[in-house]
């Protein structure tokens, strides 16, 4: 355990984060442009949706990938009806919030998967390629669950038709360049690969510490400014990963998955969008509050994940799974 | 001495995730153009924000000129969002040259 928490703390991606959080908190001008950190995360989202494929093609669909599949599936619609219960009573959120903030929850973020699996490769547990398509499966299962807590049945959806709804949240930017690059790898395959290594492999972890830096900087700036969590949502913020990140552990584990993806299982699991489910919710619950759901998923919960549950999760894992 | 005319500049201060909707209320009352603005940094009654744009939360300003009656026409129909969306509309007498266009 000791060993896990030395590895997590001297990592360069979680230093990086670190430096961001000290650099808002001591209120240094620091920051990276906006274009920049665009830019940043579509070559993330990029190259992780096509090392994913890649690594699928390498080794085929079997039971187990698909077991993956629909575990992560299950777990996206799933998580958010257990979050959104306890954001209603012990949260004393109102039934709008409740399902904004469930549906973050229940869907996964990208940055917290990749940071995971690059401290879960400096301990020799890197998680299977297909966990980036168990990633990506779980992106839109939670959207749907969240408003359905949020509308009830026969959801309109808001200001705006479902279907119109839907396809905007189906076509975000995100999703589309995830899953796109996903299936460029499947079909490229490792020699086509080859040609793009150095682009997407080489510089793929310095920019991953850029963005950490730049995600640092923004989860304490948005925390310092809060207004709208209290104490018990704040609390919920790291009750929740520590719930679902051993859900996920277990479930992978139960289902066969080696000790590295059942990790990975269970840091998606434990892990809450901010990014793809933002924007969606924008869109389909504009009454949600953002200054709620975006301040609990990524100025808390993601730093307790980078900081703290990647090590847990990975800790159990190795227990559970007797490695 | 250029003849102008008057007419009505429309600032929506929104998030950039409702500028289709917005942008289709002006193109729907008959409006012509429509220009999208970005912006950086502010505070409202919600405190301060600023633009983060992997997240999406940044802002714009639409702005458009049009006739009294077409801006008016955009007023009504965006009226009944203003407060689900949040956006901030606010629009003035300018003076314009090529009147006819608007």
């Amino acid at each position: 355990m000791l060993e896990t928490a030395i590895q997590t703390f001297t990592s360069p991606v979680v230093l990086f984060f670190v430096l961001g959080l000290l650099a808002a908190f001591v209120r240094s001008d620091l920051s990276i442009p906006e274009p920049i950190a665009k830019a940043m995360s579509l070559y993330l989202m990029a190259a992780i949706g096509i090392k994913g494929g890649v690594a699928v093609a390498k080794s085929g669909i079997d039971a187990t990938v698909l077991s993956a599949l629909a575990a992560g599936i299950v777990a996206g619609f799933i998580l958010p009806f257990f979050a959104y219960g306890v954001l209603k009573t012990f949260g004393k959120l109102d039934r709008i919030n409740s399902g904004a903030v469930a549906a973050h929850y229940g869907s996964i973020s990208v940055v917290t998967f990749v940071t995971a699996s690059q401290i879960l490769t400096y301990q020799d547990r890197t998680p299977a390629g297909y966990m980036v398509a168990v990633m990506a499966a779980m992106e839109a299962p939670a959207i749907l669950s969240g408003l359905l807590l949020a509308r009830g049945m026969g959801s309109k959806g808001g200001t705006q038709s479902f279907g119109t709804m839907m396809h905007e949240v189906l076509t975000n930017s995100s999703i589309v360049l995830l899953l796109g690059a996903f299936v460029i790898g499947m079909i490229a395959g490792p020699e086509g690969f080859v040609a793009v290594t150095p682009f997407f492999e080489t510089g793929f972890k310095g920019v991953l510490c850029l963005f950490l830096l730049d995600m640092g900087l923004i989860a304490a700036r948005r925390i310092i400014d809060a207004r709208s969590v209290t104490w018990r949502l704040a609390a919920i913020a790291i009750f929740l990963p520590i719930v679902n990140g051993a859900v996920g552990t277990t479930m992978g584990v139960v289902i066969g998955l080696d000790a590295g993806s059942a990790a990975a299982l269970g840091v998606l699991c434990a892990s809450a969008s901010y990014i793809a489910v933002p924007a969606a919710m924008r869109l389909a619950l504009p009454e949600a509050d953002p200054g709620i759901y975006l301040t609990m998923s990524l100025s808390l919960t993601f730093p307790f994940n980078v900081l703290v549950n990647i090590a847990l999760i990975s800790a159990l894992s190795v227990y559970l799974a007797g490695a | 001495m250029i003849e102008t005319v008057t007419r009505k500049r429309i600032e929506i201060l929104t998030d950039k995730a409702y500028v289709p909707r917005l942008t289709a209320a002006i193109d729907s009352v008959g409006i012509t153009g429509w220009t999208i603005v970005p912006v950086s940094s502010g505070k409202g009654r919600d405190g301060e924000w600023r633009e983060e744009s992997v997240m999406g939360t940044d802002k714009v300003f639409v702005l458009s000129i049009a006739s009294e009656e077409r801006a008016e026409a955009l007023a009504e129909e965006l009226a009944p969002l203003s407060t689900t969306l949040g956006f901030l509309l606010v629009m003035w007498d300018v003076e314009v040259i090529r009147g006819e266009r608007f």
